[in-house]
């Protein structure tokens, strides 16, 4: 929410009121009312762990390997590397692919079959055959994340291109711009907005899709520690994981929101 | 200047799908236990259409995962409309329980599985609260932006107009929400799809993220080709299903 409130005009006590004193007096309700559903024994404990319990597994966790055999700085670690150097392998590859399907349709006419093909299956469907040829570690996981991330990447770069305004390559046609220049000089940087949208949906989606893969292809990460806390009936660890997740996520989509907004500067100064 | 194309260039899709077969009959023919062949995934299917795995027809398993599919989302259509419209509405609402749903919605649906198995099992109400929890939050997303972003001179007008605040909201900002609302809900149906599979991996007894798992489960590689084929082909049904009704009830969308 806090980015939201940026754009309005600072006005005092209400603004204060609705950006700042409502979401926090909301937010520490919440946790009181859990706190003292749990202590009270409102809720038993096996099912919903107080948040200081939660406090006090996050602290342990940060130097103890039990009992999932990792601490927390190296589950975190694990999840990252798997996610982004598969989605680094699919926007290297989709972006690319994506942009010279927009541009040039044989390309196009020789890949679409085979994308349309593959692109209504959910990558979770893919994690029985990754499972089968490679096993489970880290191969896999990137393979699942990779496949979840190249779609976005190829069809906004590929819609990208088609949303090239016609008068600009007319003009470089004009000009007398060479195939190749109208590509790379006049459609590419035309297509950057789009491109960024689909990197970003691919980030997002490439998270989401590690936790799925670490669930159930994995034996370290944060999808595995849940899974542990699953299987051993630890909900404080499979709380906290779910917690860690959702903030790193967070996180994820801050700084590229951040990184989008200097784009779009650029953009705007040329 | 389209008709002048040479012949090559539409034979172009099928060389690729020629190509596509070629591959698949040669890994077939090198990794026999990793690829079955087109043939062999060919009579799994037929016997998957013949004999019942797990006591349940091939037909029933699609049904009951395109009922948990389809029972979730209306539910998170229905309840996340209204919150939506209630968080772009109202800034209290959106200070205060709009706060809550912010810290929750990054959390990815799946990440939802563990704790909702440790809380109440694994029957059907748990796995249809898994796909709610997952497209709840697009719908709610996408009907706040929406809502947020209707032209403040529409408003005007219709204070000019004299309009109370709920004929405001009813008249005013839904209709102009809308095709944000019903991109949504598409979206929503799309992601739920892809939810099932996961919520039915835990436990489940039918459904085809069932049939996948058990593929897994018994190395039967087949049978995984197969579900992936039908998984596909219903998710892409889904989504030309989901864009066929955007069209109908909301032709005015940009």
């Amino acid at each position: 929410m806090a980015q939201k409130q940026t754009s309005m005009p600072s006005g005092g006590w209400k603004e204060l009121k609705y950006s700042l004193v409502l979401p926090l007096l909301t937010i520490a309700a919440f946790l009181g009312v859990w706190e003292l559903a749990s202590r009270l024994g409102l809720v038993s404990a096996s099912l919903l762990p107080a948040p200081s319990q939660l406090a006090r597994t996050f602290a342990e966790k940060l130097s103890q390997t039990e009992p999932d055999g990792a601490t927390l700085g190296q589950s975190i670690l694990s999840s990252l590397q798997t996610s982004f150097s598969g989605f680094l392998l699919a926007v290297v590859v989709g972006v690319p692919l994506g942009l010279f399907m927009g541009f040039f349709e044989p390309v196009d006419r020789f890949v679409k079959p085979v994308f349309e093909m593959i692109r209504p299956i959910p990558p979770i469907a893919f994690i029985p055959l990754t499972i089968v040829m490679l096993g489970i570690g880290f191969k896999a996981k990137m393979f699942i994340v990779c496949f979840a991330a190249f779609v976005p990447c190829v069809m906004n770069s590929y819609t990208g291109i088609k949303l090239t305004n016609p008068v600009l390559i007319n003009v470089a046609k004009t000009c007398g711009a060479s195939r190749w220049q109208i590509f790379s000089q006049v459609c590419v940087p035309s297509s950057l907005q789009m491109v960024f949208g689909g990197v970003r949906l691919a980030l997002s989606t490439s998270w989401v899709t590690l936790v799925a893969a670490e669930m159930l292809a994995s034996s370290s990460g944060l999808g595995y520690m849940i899974q542990m806390g699953r299987m051993l009936a630890r909900p404080d660890l499979i709380i906290l994981g779910m917690l860690l997740i959702g903030v790193i996520g967070f996180l994820i989509s801050l700084a590229l929101g951040a990184l989008e907004r200097r784009m779009a500067a650029w953009r705007a100064m040329r | 200047m389209k008709n002048k194309r040479p012949l090559w260039y539409y034979l172009l899709p099928l060389v690729s799908l020629v190509l596509v077969l070629v591959g698949w009959l040669y890994m077939a023919a090198a990794k026999p236990l990793l690829f079955p062949s087109p043939a062999e995934t060919w009579q799994r299917l037929i016997k998957l259409i013949e004999v019942p795995l797990a006591r349940v027809p091939l037909y029933q398993h699609i049904l009951i995962s395109l009922r948990r599919v389809l029972g979730a989302v209306t539910a998170a259509c229905v309840l996340g409309v209204i919150f939506g419209l209630l968080v772009g509405w109202s800034r209290t609402f959106r200070a205060t329980l709009g706060s809550i749903f912010e810290i929750l919605r990054p959390i990815p649906p799946i990440a939802w599985i563990p704790l909702i198995t440790v809380w109440l099992g694994i029957g059907e109400l748990p796995k249809m609260l898994i796909i709610f929890i997952g497209t709840f939050t697009i719908v709610v997303t996408n009907t706040y932006t929406g809502v947020a972003m209707v032209d403040p001179l529409t408003l005007s007008v219709g204070r000019v107009f004299g309009a109370s605040r709920r004929q405001l909201l009813m008249e005013f900002v839904l209709p102009a929400a809308l095709p944000a609302i019903f991109a949504g809900i598409r979206m929503a149906i799309g992601v739920g799809w892809a939810i099932v599979l996961a919520a039915e991996m835990v436990g489940a007894s039918a459904g085809v993220g069932f049939l996948i798992f058990r593929g897994n489960e018994l190395r039967d590689m087949p049978l995984i080709f197969v579900c992936m084929f039908i998984i596909g082909s219903i998710g892409a049904l889904l989504s030309a299903g989901a864009s066929w009704l955007e069209r109908r009830l909301c032709p005015w969308r940009p």
